[in-house]
């Protein structure tokens, strides 16, 4: 037995039959979407504590509503937009902190490549200058850009996750494209 | 020349920006989140079993029946509001039982068109006023025996009958 099934089986044991149907769930939801929602958080705090955090909150916010899971159609969506709203409260309670200044936690969002680690970090710094031009787009523009950024998150439930259409979209990502490459030209980042 | 260098300046401006949404698209957490989410959960999912039930009653009512909470508000609402509707009913019936109001009185003019004047309510009747001492009305000024009173020494015309002279107390 794996650590990870000893912990789920400790959890179920003094649970009643109901408890334990939801409790499989919620265990399921979390093997399922954890990383997912992680990148989410991690878009906008930049940062993996609270990344991690804003997760583990989520999560805790599914087992207190626990009683309506049955009632959710696209849980994918749902997790989405709980950890969305975690974090841009976060974020908006904590103005004064300057973000994007971890540049271990950028280091270890970089794919493992075949860089030398000199030219990982250097990657990391300009990155790093990125993500703070991205901060400078508007709100709608930023928000729709960085969902696109995570990998698992398709157009279509990045549309449900903001509460807007597919199109909407589509063009907010166009626009912060266009936005975020004057801005790097007035820049000019090198390369 | 510079037309040229269009095109490819875009393209690395594409790049960049791709590669830098794809740092955080990609991030990966450390290892045991999972363990870490279920852990914290667990202890969670306790306090939660542990912690006292703040009104037995409904929490009962809600597992068993499955009576959802908002649905048995609704209804306790429902009763209040007939309640009060009810109880203010009764009230104003009562009070008017009790407390037969006449309506007002309305003075339509006499003659005229004024609006202002079309409707007014009557002036409250005065009381009558008291009459000073010694004071009479003006109808009992001229009653009395109907005789003229002369003074006793008057001087008559001769050929003049008048009658005898009022006595003293007569006078008075």
């Amino acid at each position: 037995m794996s650590c990870f099934e000893g912990q789920l089986a400790a959890w179920v044991a003094p649970a009643h039959q109901k408890t334990v149907s939801t409790t499989q769930t919620i265990a399921t939801l979390v093997a399922e979407y954890s990383t997912a929602l992680y990148r989410v958080a991690f878009s906008v705090t930049r940062n993996a504590a609270e990344a991690e955090d804003a997760v583990q909150e989520t999560f805790l916010r599914v087992l207190r509503h626990e009683s309506r899971l049955g009632e959710i159609r696209d849980y994918r969506v749902w997790l989405v937009r709980i950890v969305w709203n975690i974090v841009l409260d976060k974020k908006r309670r904590a103005k004064t902190r300057p973000e994007g200044e971890d540049l271990a936690d950028h280091a270890r969002a970089l794919p493992s490549g075949d860089r030398p680690a000199d030219a990982s970090v250097i990657s990391s710094q300009e990155h790093a200058r990125i993500l703070a031009l991205i901060d400078r787009l508007p709100n709608r523009e930023r928000e729709a850009l960085l969902l696109s950024a995570v990998e698992e998150l398709t157009t279509v439930e990045i549309a449900a996750a903001l509460g807007t259409t597919e199109s909407s979209i589509r063009s907010r990502i166009f626009r912060a494209r266009r936005e975020l490459a004057l801005l790097l030209e007035k820049e000019g980042i090198p390369r | 020349m510079n037309n040229a260098m269009e095109p490819e300046n875009d393209s690395r401006i594409s790049t960049t920006i791709d590669e830098a949404l794809q740092s955080i698209g990609s991030a990966t957490p450390t290892s045991g989140l999972e363990g870490r989410i279920l852990t914290r959960l667990a202890s969670q999912r306790m306090k939660m079993e542990s912690a006292p039930v703040r009104f037995p009653l409904l929490a009962g009512l809600n597992r068993s029946s499955r009576i959802p909470a908002r649905a048995l508000g609704f209804v306790t609402s429902c009763l209040l509001a007939v309640i009060v509707v009810a109880g203010s009913v009764s009230h104003s019936r009562k009070l008017h039982s009790s407390q037969i109001v006449a309506p007002p009185v309305l003075v339509l003019p006499s003659h005229g068109i004024g609006a202002a004047s079309a409707v007014h309510s009557a002036a409250p009747a005065s009381a009558p006023v008291p009459a000073g001492q010694g004071a009479r009305g003006r109808s009992s000024r001229r009653s009395g025996p109907g005789r003229a009173r002369i003074a006793p020494h008057s001087r008559k015309a001769p050929g003049v009958a008048v009658p005898a002279p009022a006595s003293d107390n007569s006078q008075n």
